[in-house]
């Protein structure tokens, strides 16, 4: 990373951000910054804490303590006069989470609704678009996931690829500054994980910002420009994928890649 | 003999012949049943939500009201309302209070059965995975919009066969609202018994016409209800 991109200002910031379940600690002090158009894949064993901390980036779960920060404002607390911050009304809430894409794993397309219906919804509630206006952003990034002849298909209809390209195109139409996948291609049979593969590395490739919670090794190794090793809620490693993966300093960061690796 | 008695129930003639009276009867059951069913079902939405609140106080407030008319039988509460309520109220409000006997039957069936439908609105909701109300806060929509677009459509598409049964009883239960004197079907049918004395076909037919009505409505709505699914959303 050159001087130049390191003194920007980062678009997400997370400050000593902690999460407890009752007695139990998920996240333990995670503090990292993040520059636009960097794409993030954060590495785990499972409940090592990867998808709580993808929930509270954009505030699904309220962290227990510290703030995360989308381009300079915190998010779910409100800066007071005297610099002090508390808690954020609902709809400043919405507001911050409406610039945060969020791709699930179990996809949650709404199935009542068309693919189109689907990804104009929020357009149109959320950012008070007209119908053709939001006809015209949906049917343009159903376009870039090659579901435009899928339009008036119901989830039900279609595959579990298609349903999680429809999902991303719905994130993705909310233009927002991040996007987030929370283990975006588990659910899906592995002979449709390539096509939904494909259209995150496209994105990646366009310099969307994109923090991916992952088991995809080589996606994290091929297409991240960061790559973060999370272990009992602790970032045990944080580095460029060939440092992440060919030198690990953490000794339990090498373990897990061994591990994963057959 | 007791084919003799068989022939004199099914011999609906005498329906033919007083149809008019009868006709305008039934539709008192047929408007007293709209306006309930309405009512139940606008009190069943915002009490199967408040079961659903966060607030200790509204989930204890709703849960109440469902109990109570949940486990308070449809002929008690409608005498109640006829009866009782008015003159609780005119004492609380300090001037004549009156309820006609339509309006009375509607309260007393809406609220009656407010009780039944909340518990299915509840389980409607309840049935509709969080992911999906997640993905709309994940968008930025607010609790509201949320509801209203993503949550109650498809609850209420899931508590269509639930809800129709409740209604089937709803209608059943129209027929108790001749004793509070609303002019429906079972009262213009004592009417023309009085009159004629013959019990045997008007109660047989009374029985025939309640089963013929329920058979046909539910029939056009499973057949409108299998066009919706037709089209293609689960």
């Amino acid at each position: 990373m050159n001087n130049a991109v390191a003194e920007q200002k980062p678009i997400l910031e997370c400050r000593d951000l902690r999460k407890a379940f009752g007695a139990f600690e998920v996240l333990r002090s995670i503090s990292f910054e993040m520059q636009a158009g960097v794409v993030l894949s954060v590495i785990g064993a499972s409940g090592s804490g990867k998808s709580t901390l993808l929930r509270c980036l954009n505030y699904l779960e309220q962290p227990s303590s510290g703030v995360v920060f989308l381009d300079g404002e915190p998010i779910g607390l409100r800066r007071q006069a005297d610099g002090g911050l508390k808690p954020d009304s609902p709809a400043n809430i919405a507001r911050m989470r409406a610039q945060i894409g969020m791709v699930f794993q179990q996809f949650n397309l709404w199935p009542h609704m068309s693919a189109l219906e689907n990804v104009i919804e929020a357009p149109r509630q959320v950012k008070g678009l007209k119908r053709a206006e939001a006809i015209e952003i949906g049917r343009h990034y159903l376009g870039k996931v090659n579901l435009l002849d899928k339009a008036d298909a119901y989830p039900a209809r279609l595959s579990g690829g298609q349903q999680q390209r429809v999902a991303i195109a719905r994130a993705l139409a909310m233009q927002p500054k991040v996007m987030l996948f929370d283990e975006a291609t588990s659910a899906l049979d592995p002979e449709l994980t390539g096509e939904v593969l494909d259209v995150m590395r496209a994105l990646a490739e366009e310099g969307t910002t994109m923090v991916v919670v992952t088991h995809e090794m080589r996606f994290a190794r091929d297409v991240s420009d960061r790559v973060m090793f999370l272990h009992q809620g602790v970032i045990e490693e944080d580095g460029a994928p060939a440092q992440v993966f060919g030198n690990p300093a953490s000794e339990r960061c090498r373990a897990f890649l061994s591990s994963v690796a057959h | 003999m007791f084919s003799e008695t068989l022939r004199q129930s099914l011999d609906l003639s005498i329906f033919w012949e007083y149809r008019q009276t009868l006709l305008v009867g039934l539709l008192q059951n047929v408007y007293i049943f709209f306006a309930s069913a309405a009512l139940a079902m606008a009190l069943a939405v915002v009490v199967g939500l408040a079961r659903l609140s966060k607030r200790f106080w509204v989930r204890g407030l709703s849960t109440f009201y469902v109990e109570l008319f949940r486990n308070t039988p449809e002929f008690v509460l409608l005498i109640w309302v006829y009866y009782v309520l008015p003159i609780l109220l005119s004492r609380l409000l300090a001037t004549q209070f009156n309820l006609s006997p339509f309006l009375a039957a509607v309260l007393g069936l809406g609220v009656a059965y407010s009780g039944f439908m909340s518990e299915t609105v509840r389980a409607g909701i309840q049935a509709i995975p969080k992911g999906h109300r997640e993905a709309g806060t994940a968008l930025g929509m607010r609790d509201g919009a949320i509801l209203r677009r993503i949550v109650l459509p498809q609850a209420l598409r899931r508590m269509l066969p639930e809800m129709l049964s409740q209604l089937v009883s709803l209608f059943k239960a129209t027929s108790i609202v001749s004793l509070i004197a609303v002019p429906d079907i079972m009262y213009q049918v004592s009417m023309v018994n009085v009159e004629q004395m013959r019990p045997l076909p008007l109660y047989t037919g009374a029985a025939l016409l309640f089963c013929l009505v329920i058979i046909s409505a539910t029939q056009m709505i499973q057949i409108l209800s299998e066009r919706w699914r037709r089209r293609g959303w689960a």
